[in-house]
Parts: structure tokens; sequence; C-alpha cells
């Protein structure tokens, strides 16, 4: 078994595992948004990235597709890491401002600040949909076209297809259109409002296993401005 | 053709083909590759062919039609062996005779090539300077090959590595052994060593496996063209690489991934694998070695990232071109989980070359680390376009100015792009940079697969980075979202730059994208995504900032920014582009309307400006430019003889508060018009006891009449100016006394009229006189002292009026100009040097004074040296340098000095303003401001002899900042984009004026003749006839409309 060094622990890890599963294994956090333990590592999202040391050279790779390898040095938050996570959350907010899954990202690694038009698209083009639906659903029935710029996901020829059993897996498993965002409005495009200022207020304590959709007061039933320490988005919100 | 079934056999049979006696006539060499059938290589083939038909010259020559020899720029050629004698650029009519000069061994001289630099024709090759200083092994073969005949390559020694392998049981690890001896690294731009690739694929799988050999031939790079040559001319080269390296690797398969839009490649490369084949070179048990190896062709759909090789085995595969991340490496699992080796068409060219002079022979050429050569393909703003090869290590000076032969048009070389879409911009400073990966991309580029694009000062590098931000947002796969993403914004933002709407805060945000981009990004296309905008970013920061907060693109390329080119780059932003529209409708006094909107000066600029309005016109480039000033003139005319215009209305609402101009000059007029328009009490303070400055002293009649002059002035006064002649600041007043009284603000304009010594001996003599004095007396009707034979020393425009003004005062014989350096870097305008020597005024260039002989404090003679020009000074000119010993004298009668102009600052000496080390003013130079409160300054006082629209354009804006000044607000430039302030709408042309108009030439302007004007000062040219602006007019391109405003004007105007 390979025997790998993250963040300064060692870890003996088995032969098939990826970074990323170490680092979970370990409980690092790395974030991930096209990463699905059911579905293959696509690498396409990037958030997952990681620096790597090896004699001597650096550099930056996605650890849910990097196999462990003996002698392999990982560093989950470097500066460089750090700084390369905060564009790419910027650019996919950016996209698709109206997703949870990533004004919560955002929120979470400290992005005050959108600087680039937003687009508000309804896809960040993850791929987890196609994954979902040729691995899971054996359906096969939708996949990318076109490159670049023009990219989009869709039936072939976008026409209705026949594979499509309706099963819903691909929505189930997207990360914009399951759990959309409401607070951002055009002007704002940022929103966090869910990580940083609102907290449930219908239990005293509420964690994952206390609140009985272990949603943190994700759900948003119950949750009101939270008192104290968050104070710029307060600011924001007396401005507005 | 025969199957052999061993290798003995057929080393014998290629033996007696290569040692074959060659019959000794001489041999055509064709070039045909694609470039060459695009410019005409098939027909000129085809017209010698008929011709040696029609002559029965049969056996008399011989003819080979190859593929590219990398010399574009000469196309079509023919070379003719065995003297290796060119003749470029050939048309078809001097085909056969240049047929009937090779069969009777002649050379037509005139049709050689002639070399710019060393002013001869070259008979060889090898006399070229663009072959010269190449060193070609790779390329050199495609003039001995016709790639469709095997036996062309047997000839040049091919399949003879090959073969020697064949003959060795240990081959496979003396071959991995000699390529990783030779350093060889991948051609394809990565670098990485081949031999430690072969190593690693030839331990893969245990023998048993299937392995992949793939040569990757997806050249998509814009102006890349090295494979393609490569597999055009000779495609063999490329087959015996790649079964050295089965051999080497035990590979089963062999793949060459070419792009579909190579035609002509797949073409040679599909007759060269059936030859192979037919010979038994390919295909199962090779030559009876049992050795399998068998080589397709697969197409690429051309998709750029499928030259990245995880993108390209899945695509191989047959499915969508995606890279992946590695590891897990090709090697270990490439095409359908097999060991996959892949490696680019020249480095596969390569191996043969390795293989037959041995390794040890290899490494003799390069440097450290970088062995070998390397071909690039040179294009852009560059004389001799084509492929290059030399020596890695090699200088880019080098490759630029010997063999690429500099700038074609002799302009300046700003940068250099290497290695594409991944590669980066290298500016000029940086040209002695030696060409190998390390270098490269410590510079911010690539290597890449050798694409050099040179770039000259009309190449924005915003829009360089721009365009290649737009092609690598179209050919990112899209699978990762940084680089899908990260592409995108840049274009955007870029866009927005180029646009005039970026902010500064953009180039912070530009820096952290592209450096995430090159970070996070999955595959090596989005890892060096960002490296044309980084790099640009780097070296060429300043031409950002321009653009952002100047709105100024100095290459005048971004559309957006510019408007149209003429109204850019007038100081002033005269609105040429909607007078001449006007002019072309015939509505005259809505044209001089908007001329005098910005320019209170019209009729004076319509006759002494220097347009630099014409100069970066678009009509210019398929034909003249158009004739702006003289559009201007006739206007202006116009208005004068009609009465148009000729007063200005005072401004309707006065603000009590006094401005003080000094100086009466083009800039101190406008800048006190300006004030005073907007209601301010401005007056101005005169020395002389005319108003007008230099117009007024010094431009000769001949060029600016009095009575033109006296209509701007007039103009300019019935605004309401308080003038007052014949005060001199330092004498009659001071700064001091003007704040006093109750002047709030003042504006120094009083320009330069000091005359500079030539600083020789007896310069005090009586009949040495300079320049402007002479000018101003003869202006103002003093008597002028004048003897026979005169010499005006200078190049610059007031040497030249004095001369003519000298010819026309007729008491002189003969006037003779002389001047330091050429005709070249003369600072007069370009017109005026004809016109005087039309007058018949000698020019007599590098002489230079170096004693004036003087008898009884009279001049007699001066003794002038001749001058040679040596390095560039600081202003890019070439220094003047004197010729030992090469003293002659001339006798002159008067020596008229006009050595140049300077402002005299003395009398400023006691007002507490700062000055620079060279005695001007110190300003700021964006709001004219100077150190102290509430003073300005501006124009040649600042700047030096200038030219008049820049003076006016001085005035102008030192009146905008007086006014933030007096208003209390902060004083700062504000810059804006150059736009129309009114669309108008373009006349639609019949079909017979479309006709007329493509001739694109300027109306000739009716001149007074040369014999005749020399003796008067009445004007020379002609004012334009209506018909003539009329058609003038309706030939402009209307730049100001291509723009998104103006476009969406013209569509509203449709709808409407």
């Amino acid at each position: 078994m390979p025997n790998i060094k993250i963040d300064g622990i060692n870890i003996e890890a088995p032969k098939n595992w990826t970074v990323l599963d170490a680092a979970k294994f370990l409980g690092l956090e790395i974030p991930s948004l096209c990463y699905d333990p059911g579905l293959t590592a696509g690498g396409n999202c990037r958030l997952c990235i990681v620096e790597i040391r090896e004699s001597g050279r650096s550099k930056i790779v996605s650890s849910c597709t990097y196999p462990v390898q003996e002698g392999l040095e990982v560093f989950t938050a470097s500066k460089r890491v750090v700084n390369a996570r905060k564009i790419i959350i910027e650019l996919l907010v950016a996209q698709c401002p109206t997703s949870k899954t990533l004004q919560d990202l955002a929120a979470k690694m400290g992005v005050k600040k959108v600087r680039f038009m937003p687009k508000w698209d309804k896809c960040i083009y993850c791929g987890l949909c196609v994954r979902m639906c040729e691995e899971q659903m054996t359906g096969k029935a939708i996949g990318f076209t076109n490159r670049g710029y023009n990219l989009k996901i869709t039936t072939p020829f976008d026409v209705t297809s026949e594979d499509c059993r309706r099963c819903g897996g691909c929505i189930y498993i997207c990360p914009v259109c399951m759990a959309r965002c409401e607070g951002t409005q055009p002007s704002e495009v940022l929103c966090g409002r869910c990580e940083n200022s609102l907290q449930p207020t219908c239990l005293d304590i509420f964690d994952n296993y206390t609140c009985w959709m272990g949603l943190k007061g994700d759900c948003g039933t119950c949750i009101t401005e939270k008192d104290g320490n968050n104070n710029d988005l307060r600011e924001v919100k007396k401005n507005n | 053709m025969k199957k052999y079934n061993s290798v003995r056999e057929f080393y014998n049979f290629m033996l007696s083909v290569s040692q074959e006696q060659k019959p000794d006539i001489p041999c055509i060499v064709i070039s045909a590759g694609t470039c060459g059938q695009a410019n005409g290589a098939s027909d000129i083939a085809r017209i010698i062919k008929r011709h040696v038909l029609e002559h029965n010259l049969h056996g008399r020559l011989s003819l080979r039609i190859t593929g590219c020899l990398g010399n574009c720029q000469m196309e079509p050629f023919i070379l003719i062996e065995p003297e290796d004698i060119i003749y470029p650029n050939l048309k078809a009519d001097d085909v056969p005779q240049l047929v009937d000069a090779v069969i009777n061994g002649r050379v037509a001289e005139d049709k050689l090539y002639y070399d710019p630099y060393s002013m001869k024709r070259c008979h060889a090759i090898k006399d070229i300077p663009f072959f010269r200083y190449q060193q070609s092994v790779i390329l050199e073969k495609n003039q001995k090959v016709d790639p469709v005949r095997i036996t062309d390559y047997f000839k040049t020694g091919g399949y003879s590595a090959f073969v020697k392998a064949l003959f060795d049981s240990d081959a496979d690890r003396i071959i991995v052994d000699e390529v990783t001896k030779s350093e060889l690294r991948g051609r394809g731009g990565a670098g990485f060593p081949t031999g430690l690739k072969w190593k690693l694929t030839k331990e893969q799988g245990g023998g048993s496996a299937e392995k992949f050999l793939i040569c990757n031939a997806d050249e998509g790079d814009p102006g890349a063209y090295m494979d393609r040559s490569i597999l055009e001319g000779n495609p063999h080269s490329i087959l015996e690489g790649m079964l050295l390296g089965a051999m080497a690797m035990k590979a089963t398969r062999g793949i060459v991934y070419a792009r579909s839009e190579y035609p002509l490649a797949i073409k040679h490369l599909t007759i060269a694998l059936r030859q192979a084949k037919e010979y038994g070179l390919l295909g199962k048990n090779i030559l009876g070695t049992g050795l399998d190896f068998d080589i397709s062709i697969i197409k690429g759909a051309g998709s750029f990232v499928c030259g990245e090789e995880t993108a390209l085995i899945r695509s191989v595969e047959g499915k969508m071109g995606q890279p992946r991340q590695r590891p897990p490496f090709p090697v270990k699992k490439g095409v359908w989980g097999y060991p996959t080796c892949i490696n680019n068409v020249e480095t596969f060219a390569n191996i043969p070359v390795i293989i037959n002079e041995t390794a040890e022979n290899y490494i003799k050429t390069g440097i450290e680390k970088n062995r070998g050569t390397k071909i690039f393909s040179l294009v852009g703003k560059i004389r001799n376009t084509g492929l290059v090869e030399v020596p890695l290590g090699t200088k880019i000076r080098k490759v630029v100015y010997d063999i690429g032969g500099g700038h074609p048009e002799n302009k300046k070389i700003k940068a250099i792009q290497t290695g594409g879409p991944s590669g980066g911009c290298i500016p000029e400073k940086l040209f002695d940079l030696s060409i190998d990966y390390e270098s490269l991309s410590q510079a911010g580029s690539i290597m890449g697969s050798g694409g050099m694009i040179v770039m000259d000062e009309e190449t924005c590098m915003v829009d360089v980075a721009k365009y290649f931000a737009d092609f690598l947002r179209d050919e990112s796969c899209g699978k990762c979202s940084v680089c899908r993403e990260g592409t995108q914004r840049m274009h955007e933002i870029l866009t927005n730059i180029t646009e005039g709407k970026g902010k500064i805060e953009d180039l912070q945000l530009l820096e952290e994208l592209g450096n995430a981009v090159k970070d996070a990004s999955m595959c090596g296309l989005g890892q060096t995504a960002a490296n044309p905008l980084l790099s640009t970013l780097r070296y060429f920061k300043d031409e950002f900032i321009d653009h952002i907060i100047k709105k100024k693109c100095t290459a005048g390329t971004c559309q957006e920014i510019i408007s149209s080119s003429c109204q850019y780059n007038c100081p002033i932003d005269t609105e040429a582009p909607v007078y001449i529209s006007y002019i072309a409708k015939k509505k005259y006094k809505e044209a001089l309307e908007i001329i005098k909107k910005d320019n209170p000066f019209a009729s004076v600029v319509a006759r002494v400006c220097h347009h630099p309005c014409e100069r970066r016109c678009k009509a210019n480039e398929s034909g003249d430019a158009i004739s702006i000033r003289n559009l201007k003139r006739f206007v202006t005319d116009f208005g004068l003889k009609n009465k148009l215009l000729l007063h200005v209305l005072p401004p309707k609402q006065k603000i009590d508060i006094k401005v003080a101009i000094i100086g009466s000059g083009p800039a101190g007029l406008s800048c006190g018009f300006t004030l005073a328009e907007k209601g301010y009490n401005v007056t101005i303070f005169e020395k002389h006891s005319v108003i007008g400055g230099m117009l007024s002293l010094a431009i000769p009649e001949y060029r600016l009449p009095q009575k033109i002059l006296k209509a701007d002035l007039d103009y300019i006064k019935s605004i309401g100016l308080d003038i007052q002649t014949n005060k001199s600041l330092g004498k009659d007043f001071n700064l001091d006394l003007l704040f006093k009284k109750n002047y709030k603000a003042v504006f120094i304009a009083t320009g330069a009229y000091k005359s500079m010594n030539l600083g020789i001996q007896g310069e005090n003599s009586n009949g040495v006189i300079h320049g402007i004095k002479l000018l101003t007396d003869i202006k103002l009707g003093k008597e002028v002292n004048i003897g026979k034979r005169v010499a005006v020393v200078g190049g610059g425009n007031s040497a030249v009026d004095a001369a003519r003004s000298i010819l026309r005062l007729g008491k002189s014989d003969s006037v003779t100009i002389f001047y330091r350096r050429t005709i070249a870097e003369m600072p007069a305008f370009k017109e005026e040097i004809e016109a005087a020597s039309d007058e018949g005024i000698k020019i007599e260039f590098l002489t230079s004074p170096c004693k004036i002989i003087s008898d009884k404090g009279k001049i007699k003679a001066c003794e002038f040296i001749r001058m040679e020009l040596g390095e560039p000074d600081e202003s890019g000119r070439r220094r003047p340098v004197p010729v030992k010993h090469s003293e002659f004298i001339v006798n002159v009668d008067t020596l008229v000095v006009s050595v140049g102009e300077q402002p005299d600052t003395s009398f400023l000496q006691e007002e507490k303003i700062e000055f620079t080390k060279w005695g001007t003013i110190k300003i700021n130079d964006e709001t004219f401001t100077t150190n102290r409160h509430g003073v300005f300054a501006g124009g040649d006082l600042v700047t030096g002899p200038n030219t008049v629209i820049d003076a006016i354009s001085a005035g102008k804006i030192a009146a905008e900042s007086i006014q933030q000044f007096l208003t209390g607000k902060e004083v700062k430039r504000k810059y804006k984009l150059t736009r129309p302030s009114v669309y108008v709408k373009p006349i639609e042309l019949s079909e017979k004026e479309q006709e007329q108009l493509f001739e694109a030439k300027r109306p000739k302007i009716i001149q007074h003749c040369a014999k005749d004007r020399k003796y008067d000062f009445f004007v020379i040219e002609k004012t334009l006839t209506e018909k003539q602006a009329e058609k003038e007019a309706k030939r402009c391109l209307r730049c100001d409309i291509m723009t998104k405003e103006g476009r969406e004007f013209v569509e509203k105007d449709k709808i409407v």
C-alpha cells in the first residue's frame, strides 16, 4: 500500500484510492462539486484541486482523479490552491448565481465579490448528469456536444431521446437545478446568506444531527437573521 | 515492385538504386507543397512540360516536383540543380525563356534573387541570407525527394538506418540508447525527453501485449506549418522514424493522426504507406525478420485540443476529443488501455538522422539540454516569411533579422509571438534570448510546435491577447470549468478593454484569472492558455493602461477606441469623417460648423497642417489616402467666399473671472478662445505689435497668406477678447502683478523662437542671419540684406521656408540647403522639400559647417565637412559622424542658420516657476499645470518647436484644466473615446460612381508651376474645385460607422 503524506499527515492508502479518498478518510475537507462516490470521477469542476510536490516539483491536480502513489506529498490548502479555488468558484457563481450549492461554497471559501458579469446560466457543465445517466441509470440519453463556449449538455441531435426513461436521476444529482438559491438578485450575484448570516431558530441547538432534515437549517423554513459576528453581510443588507 | 523477404536482398536493391548513375543533365526542382500550389507551382510545372514537349527537349533536362523548401516569400520558384540556382517569384511568361537558359547552361541574371541588403543578385541558394544562416538537416532533404517516389528517398540514404538496425540483433536496446544519448526532446512543444519516453514504453506490457505508436500530426497552431511540410515533402522519413521506434519499443500498431485539413499530406502519406507495404517494409513479417508493424492514418476533424495526447487518444478511440488528467500516462494506459507512445512528426523525422549520424555527432548541434535543429515557421510582419531550420540555442535576433530580413518596410519590430496560442509574446528588447525550451519558458512563452509571428508597431498587443483568447475560448474542449469559463472571461474582459470600457481593476483580475487558469487546468491547453495574456501583460502593461485610462490604442487597430483613424489621430479631435460626409452631400455650411466647432484656426490649419489624419487613413491600404486637408481647405475657402461663419456670437452668460494669457500664438489664442466661449473674461498679452505668433511672423506668405490668417484671427477676436499688444512679460509686468490685478489664472504660451547657434568659429560675422529672424523680417516687410550666393544650414521646416523665401526675394543667384543627415531623416515636410527642389533649390545632404571664413568682419566663405551615418541616437535617427579630411570650402555671401529653435525662458527666471534640466518649464504632461498655483503653460514653450495643430491642442487642453481649476474641481485630464458628435447617413453611390471611385486616386491639385512661382509670394496650391471635392469626399470609407454605435445608427436609419 503506497504511503503518502497529506498536509503533513502520513497515511498508508489502498492502491485504488485517489488523493480525495485518502483526504476524506483523514477527515480533511476538500471542496468538491462534480465528485460523487457512486460515479467515476471526471475532474471537471476543478474545485477539489490540491498541490502535489514530487521530487522538488510542484503541480496542481484534481484530487478526485489523482491516484495515490508512493511518496506523494499533498497540500490541500496551500496558498496557490486556495487562490485558484477562489477564482474557480467566482467563475462558477458568475456563470450560475442561482445555485445554492455554489453560493454556499463561495461563502465558505470567503469569496466577497464576484468580479465577472453574471451570465445567469442554468448549467455549469460539471457532467454529473451525464455520468449519472450513463453509469447508474444505464440510460446514455444525454451527453456533451460542441466545445468551448458552445458546449452544452443535450440529447443526441437535440431531439427527445428514446433512451430516456424520465427517471429524473439527472435532476436529482444536479448541483444547480436541484438546490436553487432564491436569495440572489440580478444586482448582487453573490448571496451566501445561508452560510453566513442565517441560522435555524426552530431548535435551540442545531447541527446536522438535530435538524430533522440534516440540513443545518438549509431548508429555509425556520431561519431568521443571526445576531452578532457577521457584520459586513448585515451591512449589505441594511443598504438594501 | 517486388516484395522483399530478406533484409540482405532489400539492402542490395537499395544500394543498386542509390548507386544508379545520374545522367549529366540539369534538373529543375519545383516546390509544390500546398503553399507552392496555391502560388501557382502546378501551372509552372505544366508550362515547363508543355515547353519541353513542344520544343522536343526530351533527355536534356529532368524535372522534380518536391514538397515545400521553406522559402514561402519566393513562391513560385524553380531551382536548377546541380548549381542550385534559384529563380524566385516566377511569372508564367518567364518560364519558357528560363527553361531555354537552363538547357543552354546560361544564367538569367535579371531573374535571380535580389538581396536588398547587399544590393546584389544571388546566384546559388546558399548565397541568399535566408538560406545562408540556416542549418538545415530535416528540411534540406525535401529538395532531393519527390514525395511520391520511394526511390528518391532511397537515393538520399533513406531506410538505411532502418536496415542497419535490422541487421543488428540487439537493435531495440541500441536504438533506445542512441535516442537517449542524443538528448532529443519532443518537438511538439513540451520538450519531454524522447529517449526516456521510449524506454518507459519499452518496459511496458512485458513484450507480449499490443503497443501503439502514434505520430501526432495534428498541427493546429495558427501560422505554423512545419509538420505539414515534412509530411508533404518527405513522408518516408516519418515512416522510417516510426519503424525504428516500433523496433525499439516492440510496438505492433502505428497510427498517424493527421488533420483532415491537410489533404496533400494525407495523399502523400497514403502513397508512401502503400509503397512501403509493397516492398515489405510494413505489415506482417517485415523483410522476413518476423517483425510485425503496420501503420494506419486517422484523420482528425480539426479540433485544436486533439493535439493534446490524452484528447488525441480519445479521438483515436472514436470518442469526443476531451483530455483527461494524467496519471495514468499514455505510456501505461493509452489507446484502448494499451501502452501508447505519442511523438510529434518532427521528432520522428529526427530519428533516422540520429541513427545514421550516431548520437555523438548529433549532439554537436545545439546547446546543452537542447540538441539538434528545430524548424520554425516565421510569419507576420517580416520580409522573408517561411520555414526556418536552425540549431536550438540560436538567438531570436538572428532568426528575425539575419534570416527573416527584418521588417518588410523597415519599420520597428515590436515583439515576436512564439508557440502559437499556447505561447507568449517576447518583446524586442529580449531578442538576444536563445531559442531553447528553458529560456522561452522563463520569458513566459513556450517553444510549442515552432510558430513565430513577428509583430510591428502597428500591432496592438491587447488585440493580440484578445485574438488568442478568442481562439482558445472556441478551442477549449469545455470539460474543465476553469479553462472553459476562464478563457471566456479573459476574452470578455479583453474585449471590454479594446472597446475602451475597461477598468483599471481589470488588470489585477486578468492576472489572477490567468494564473488560476494556468495552475488549475486539467490539460496542456488550459495550462498554457493564459500565456498570451500573461506575457503581454508582463511586457506591454503600458498599452493596457493606455487603453483603459487614456482610451488610446497606440497601434491604431482597436476599432471601438479609434472609431475613425483620421479623427483619432487629430490632436484636437476634428471630426473629419463628419465634415467629409457633409461635403459629399454638398452641405458645406454644416461641414464648416463641424470644423469650427473644434478648431478656431480652421482656415490656417487647412493650409499648413501636417495632416496626421491622412497618415493611417483606411483608403490608403487599397489606393491613396483621402486628401483630408484639401477637403478642409475647400470648405473653409467656401466659407470665406460666401461669408459663412466669419464671426462667432459672444457667450450669453459672462463669468466675471479674469484669466491672463501670455503669448498670442496658436496655443495662446485657442486657449483664450475656448475660455472666452465659456464666458470667462480673457486678456491676452503679446510682446509683438501683431498677434498670431509664428503664424504671423514666420510662416511665409506663399504658404499662409495674410488675409487667410486675418480671417481666422478676426473670427477668434469676435468672441470678445481683450488683446494687449506690445506688452512683454518680465518687462512690462510680471506674474505677481497679474495676480494682484485679480487675474485668477495665467496661461503662458510664449513659444520657441530663440534660434540656436552653430557653435563654430566666425558665427558673429556680418552676413550670418538666423532663419526665424529672416522670416520675420520678410513677413513684416522689413528690408533684409541678402547676398548673391546663399547657403542655408538646417533641415527643418524653417530652413526650407527660409530658402524658398530668399529665392522669392529675387536678390540671389543660388540658394543651397546644407543638411547633416540624409533626406530620410530630414524633419521638414516631404512636400515642402519636393517643392523646394522643384523651384531649383539645391540640397546638399550629409554635410555640416565647421568654420566660417570672413573678411573684415564680413562672411566670405564657409568650410563644410562631409558626414556619414553612424549608430542611432536617442531620437531613433542615425547619428551623423564626420568623415575625416573631407572638408571643402564654399563661397557664400549670406549664411542662414536654421538649425532649430528653443524656448526662451530668461524672462521667467524670477517668477518662482520650476524648470527641467533642459531649461524648459516643468509641467504636468496631462494637465499642463506648473508648480506655481494658478499658472499653466503649454505649446512650443514646453515642447520646443512643434506643429501648429499640436499648439492648438495644447491651448485647448490647458483651457480645460484652467476651467477645472477655476471652478474648484480637481484638475484632471478627461479622456474619452473618439466618437463623432453626429452620425451622417452614408451616401448611396450609383454604379457609375462606384466604378469611377474604384481607381481610388487623389485629385490632382492645380499648382502654380515651379518655374513661375519662385518669383513671388503667391500661394502655390489652388483649392479643390467643387466637383473634385465632392468626388474625393465620396471616396471616404466611413470608418466612423464601423463601430457598434455607428452600426446601430445605420441600422436604425434603415428601419426609419
